[in-house]
């Protein structure tokens, strides 16, 4: 395999104190179709996700946004896809690279692991699609 | 106005020639030498990296003034700015215009958003068959 795979931009994470309202901004403003929003199990935090052609804009914040706080947002991270997720962190680890093990993802069947330095100051992961059995999570 | 496509998302770095070194040697991806270069009005320079139908943008400021050199100052290095390809970049303008935000006139094909509009975010709109 060439490098580590990785074949485009998964996602974009956009993250805020209140992920429906900027949500709702960048649909109104931009066009953009809210496809799916849910609650991340385990922190509670509220996401909200559009799809522009390959690419997915993810609005992540809070449980609970404070009530009368201004609404501020920032680009926080990118999601690479990849095609063998361990090769992928076998090869950044290698090149001295800090980064988590790949771990079952919010996408069914996918795992995700976080970049966690050489990326100069952007906070990268890794995703690979069809990865594990949604219902198992045994190896796919 | 309709939003096609993620053009890239843009990156300020210290040093580009460092930063897309390190990007080809971790992630194999190559700068595009058709993209990019000095842009004394904005007192940047920059160079893209393709990836599948995207882009990353590189940002070195190359003067303490403007608002890249802010981010670099206030931030260092990080996400800057998400460009947003469109159909018509002037019937966008007028759009987000019409909605009371400020929208920088297009200028080749490109359009600056101010981030009031969009809770913070950097906003670039391009229309790639306008440049």
């Amino acid at each position: 395999m060439d490098g580590i795979g990785a074949t485009h931009i998964d996602h974009i994470v956009i993250a805020s104190n209140d992920s429906g309202a900027v949500a709702e901004t960048f649909q109104r403003n931009l066009g953009l179709e809210i496809k799916r929003t849910m609650t991340r199990p385990g922190t509670g935090a509220q996401l909200a996700f559009a799809k522009l052609q390959e690419v997915v804009l993810e609005f992540a914040g809070p449980p609970e946004p404070k009530p009368g706080e201004e609404v501020k947002a920032r680009l926080w991270g990118i999601v690479l896809a990849v095609r063998d997720i361990r090769a992928a962190v076998d090869r950044l680890r290698a090149f001295g690279c800090e980064v988590g093990d790949p771990k079952p993802a919010v996408q069914p069947g996918a795992l995700i692991a976080t970049v966690k330095s050489g990326t100069h100051g952007v906070p990268f992961a890794l995703i690979q699609y069809e990865a594990i059995s949604p219902a198992t999570g045994a190896p796919a | 106005m309709k939003a096609l496509r993620i053009d890239h998302v843009g990156i300020v770095v210290k040093d580009i020639d460092q930063a897309t070194a390190t990007y080809a040697r971790h992630f194999d991806l190559q700068v595009d030498p058709s993209r990019g270069g000095e842009i004394p009005a904005l007192g940047i320079k920059n160079a893209f990296m393709p990836i599948g139908d995207s882009a990353l943008e590189f940002i070195q400021p190359l003067t303490d003034q403007g608002p890249v050199a802010q981010f670099a100052k206030e931030r260092g290095e990080g996400q800057y700015l998400l460009s947003i390809e469109v159909d018509d970049v002037a019937a966008a303008v007028e759009h987000l215009r019409g909605l009371g935000y400020r929208v920088g006139d297009p200028n080749n094909g490109i359009a600056f958003v101010s981030p009031r509009s969009s809770h913070g975010v950097n906003l670039q709109l391009i229309q790639r068959s306008a440049r």
